[in-house]
């Protein structure tokens, strides 16, 4: 198989409203910053991966206007998978290369968030408008019913949780690109305005603007680019069934830990917690993290709850994640996962913000639908994890 | 300083629920719900389909189930979201008896203003029964919400 | 090492009853029957076709991804015209990632008005308040086509009675009613200089192809429809910036696939086109390379079976079309009528285009 890097990342500053740009021009900010990270010109781009989720910026089919700030002329792809976008748009731009059709290839995501008034209203408009939308199901109640869950099957606490919050709105105080900065303990998250119970509000991911773009590149353009480039070790996505009420089990992420087996059977990942480094994991809610790291192999089952509070997961801990800050502070949903994928290669290039002492293996990581998607994808300073 | 300019989408929709959806609406109607039994894993579903999405068979057989069952899970919303509901309602996943697979819903009938109380009375496995609209017109909110069996 | 198309689904072209994911399940359902393989041997699920408003579900893989299959598979999804999604599913198979991979395209247009749908795909600053409908920019270029090269409404509706004729053949196409040219030239103008006849109505109906590298495809299918050429792009956004005259995106996307394919218009013995005016038939003759600019009217007496579908003025469902062009090339290719063909599809204002050669 054909090896593919990541060789330039560029993001936009993430903020609530980006009034100074139009969709275009955020999308044009981010793949400049991206071919200037790669030394490259726009001209040596053969083809672009597009991703967005429509409905929250108020234009549909955006990608028909942001075409120009680019890609006219060139195969241009767009992707959309709900809050899968990003890493399925940076999925779909390794394929480009990893194919041989293409040698250099960008992935780039806009979303503007920010100016839809209320956020919650459009992902309820993803559930099934003659069964289920009159429930008033959105994002943030979809994550409260696997807290509610998982608290009552392994006695999770309000405070378990909330040190996910701290150490996410610790690590964005780092990352200048980041959305929500705040200085906060765990008394300020549990203090917060309750939203949808057990979630309050400090454990809610905010709605942002913004862009970011990705630059993948064949073996041989790799090595020309840069001498540290993010190699993509392995790949994966899983669908779930449609209805929420088919899952056999929300204390427990069985899909995400399919996908996670899929992912370390390929690159030959024995003990995850030893053998990756750092995670940028999807966690717009702080339950959610705690899912993944169990269904990810990171912690047993129940036993996600403790790292947050026992600092594991904290920068200096064993098993960092979110250095970033996370889609806790920074949310521009159809890009979110486009910017793990540009945090967990920045983390191997040695150039985050935020980063972490020696990295060898990053993984990044985002899920869609109503807890129906994954995608997966492991990235490496080596060109194989093993032989 | 940079101009705004406010838009809204107003698009009407018409949704076809398809032959099993009408069927199940339908059955709303007599304070029945109905579910389809997938031939090859012998999963009720609820709500139905016409296909069950892991055999990849069409469902073909009915089977009534019971307007009670288990909570599987619940959450209490206090905040407001432009055109969702006003607050607080609690939203959750109920399994009914006779059913494999759980219900996205309401629950109601008692006082949402601490959650504690309310996660405390809608724990996972508390018995709950429908409560059904007086005038029904064959669709989902015919079930007002779901509220516990025992007060 | 070569993909190839092992298996076709296609439901009828109608205004269904069902909700498109009943009828995309359908599709899928008749592809695998097709190959004569299960859902569990299908590794990849690529899924194309419209997004959240063209069905009012925001997230409209949710409902299409466990209708192809895919439960507890890799899924994804590409926007627009699920022609689109074609070259996403090859280069996933050809990446050695997958070895039997599913395309999925859902067309549905019968829940909403498209062109209210559509009109929010225009940036909210300059465009949208204009109000412009598909039809009308479909207009605006017919009518610097025809000025351009003198072209006459004698020609173009042709192009319908031609397409009509062909579609009355075609057990899947939806307008299958024959129609003369006096009766073209005399009808009710619809968005000058178009009649009703020469746009494309809307309609319902999904088509599924199950995709194979080359050893695996031998294995389901002794003779595989092989994709030997791929070519997609995007013109400018904005049409003030684009001559109108012509089909940049088409004429671009087909030179990628010629050169993948390495064959020249020449060597193409059918085309299948989505002919959503009766003017962009010949627009996109000439972009595919078949006739010079202004010359594609001489065409349509001419030996090259283009449209024997009945094309996309007599089958147009939002988000399936070109999909549903692509799967009658191949039925030609499956009988032996030809031995190698072009399909084109294009969404919007004619802004994009997709394009594939397929080949026995």
């Amino acid at each position: 198989m054909r090896r593919v890097a990541v060789v330039g990342v560029g993001q936009t500053k993430f903020r609530t409203r980006r009034d100074d740009k139009t969709h275009p021009e955020l999308t044009y900010e981010a793949m400049n910053k991206a071919l200037e990270h790669a030394g490259l010109d726009i001209k040596d781009i053969q083809a672009i991966a597009y991703g967005t989720m429509d409905p929250f910026d108020g234009i549909y089919l955006p990608e028909r206007w942001d075409v120009t700030s680019g890609g006219i002329g060139k195969p241009f792809m767009k992707i959309s998978t709900g809050g899968t976008t990003g890493m399925t748009t940076g999925l779909a731009a390794y394929e480009h290369v990893a194919s041989g059709v293409f040698d250099i290839v960008m992935a780039v995501c806009t979303q503007r968030v920010g100016e839809c008034v209320d956020a919650q209203p459009v992902l309820n408009t993803a559930v099934c408008p003659i069964y289920e939308r009159y429930s008033g199901a959105g994002a943030i109640s979809v994550a409260a019913i696997q807290a509610t869950v998982h608290m009552h099957k392994y006695g999770t606490t309000e405070e378990d949780l909330a040190w996910v919050s701290v150490k996410d709105h610790k690590n964005a105080l780092k990352n200048p690109n980041a959305h929500i900065k705040l200085d906060i303990g765990v008394e300020e998250v549990l203090n917060s305005p309750m939203v949808s119970s057990p979630l309050k509000l400090l454990e809610c991911c905010p709605r942002s603007d913004g862009a970011v773009a990705v630059i993948f590149a064949s073996e041989e353009v790799a090595k020309k680019i840069r001498d540290n480039p993010a190699w993509v070790i392995a790949e994966t996505t899983i669908s779930d069934d449609y209805y929420t009420g088919d899952r056999p089990d929300l204390s427990y992420w069985d899909t995400l830990a399919i996908a996670g087996r899929r992912l370390y059977r390929f690159a030959g990942v024995d003990d995850p917690k030893k053998d990756i480094d750092v995670a940028e994991l999807y966690s717009p809610f702080t339950i959610q993290e705690v899912l993944e790291l169990e269904a990810l192999g990171f912690a047993k089952k129940g036993e996600g709850k403790d790292m947050a509070r026992e600092g594991v997961t904290f920068v200096d801990g064993d098993m960092p994640t979110n250095p970033s800050g996370g889609v806790l502070c920074t949310n521009p949903i159809g890009a979110t996962g486009l910017v793990r994928l540009a945090e967990a290669s920045l983390q191997i290039m040695g150039e985050a913000s935020n980063q972490i002492d020696n990295v060898e293996v990053s993984l990044a990581h985002a899920w869609g639908g109503t807890l129906q998607f994954h995608t997966l994808m492991l990235l490496s300073s080596k060109k194989k994890l093993k032989g | 300083m940079v101009l705004k300019f406010e838009t809204k989408w107003e698009i009407p929709y018409v949704h076809s629920a398809g032959e099993h959806g009408t069927k199940f609406f339908e059955a709303l109607k007599d304070k029945k719900i109905m579910g389809v039994k997938c031939p090859e894993c012998g999963r009720v579903l609820v709500p139905p389909r016409a296909f069950c999405e892991r055999c990849f068979v069409d469902t073909t057989d009915w089977v009534e189930v019971s307007d009670e069952g288990e909570v599987v899970t619940v959450t209490v919303t206090y905040i407001k979201f432009t055109g969702l509901p006003d607050p607080p309602y609690a939203t959750g996943i109920v399994k009914l008896d006779g059913a494999d697979t759980g219900m996205l819903c309401l629950l109601g009938g008692i006082d949402l203003s601490d959650w504690k109380k309310v996660h405390e009375t809608f724990k996972p496995g508390a018995k709950v029964k429908a409560v059904w609209k007086e005038e029904r017109e064959g669709k989902i909110t015919d079930i007002l919400y779901f509220e516990p069996v025992e007060k | 090492m070569k993909v190839g198309i092992v298996g076709i689904g296609i439901t009828e072209f109608k205004i269904h009853d069902e909700p498109f994911y009943n009828v995309a399940y359908r599709a899928a359902k008749k592809a695998m029957e097709d190959a004569e393989i299960e859902r569990r041997e299908i590794d990849s699920f690529i899924l194309g076709g419209y997004d959240n408003l063209g069905v009012g579900r925001t997230i409209s893989n949710m409902y299409v991804a466990p209708a192809a299959g895919g439960y507890l598979r890799h899924e994804i999804r590409v926007a627009e015209d699920a022609a689109f999604a074609l070259p996403l599913a090859y280069m996933r198979v050809k990446s050695g990632l997958s070895d039997v991979a599913i395309v999925l395209g859902f067309g549905h247009s019968s829940e909403t008005p498209v062109e209210l749908v559509e009109l929010q795909s225009l940036d909210p600053l300059f465009h949208r308040d204009l109000k412009l409908s598909l039809q009308m920019g479909y207009a605006m270029q017919s009518f610097v086509y025809r000025n351009t090269f003198n072209v006459s409404e004698e020609d173009t509706a042709k192009v319908v009675v031609k397409d009509r004729k062909n579609a009355a053949k075609n057990e899947y196409a939806f307008q299958k009613e024959k129609i003369s040219e006096e009766e073209v030239i005399s009808s009710d103008m619809a968005v000058y200089p178009l009649r009703k006849p020469e746009i494309a109505e809307w309609c319902d109906g999904c088509v599924a192809f199950i995709l194979a590298e080359e050893t695996t495809a031998k294995r389901i299918n002794p003779e595989p429809i092989w994709i030997e050429g791929l070519g997609w792009t995007y013109d400018n956004y904005f049409m003030g910036t684009r001559d109108l005259s012509k089909l940049f995106a088409t004429a671009k996307a087909a030179e990628m696939a010629y050169k993948m394919a390495k064959a020249k218009p020449s060597a193409i013995e059918a085309a299948e086109i989505m002919d959503l005016t009766s003017d962009y038939h010949f627009m996109i003759l000439e972009a595919l390379g078949f006739a010079e600019y202004g010359k594609a009217k001489e065409l349509i007496d001419s030996d090259l079976p283009v449209n024997k579908s009945g094309g996309a003025l007599c089958t147009n469902a939002y988000g399936s079309t070109g999909a549903f062009l692509l799967a009658n090339l191949a039925f030609q290719l499956r009988e032996g009528e030809i031995d190698k063909g072009i399909a084109q599809a294009m969404t919007g204002f004619a802004q994009n285009a997709a394009v594939a050669i397929l080949a026995r």
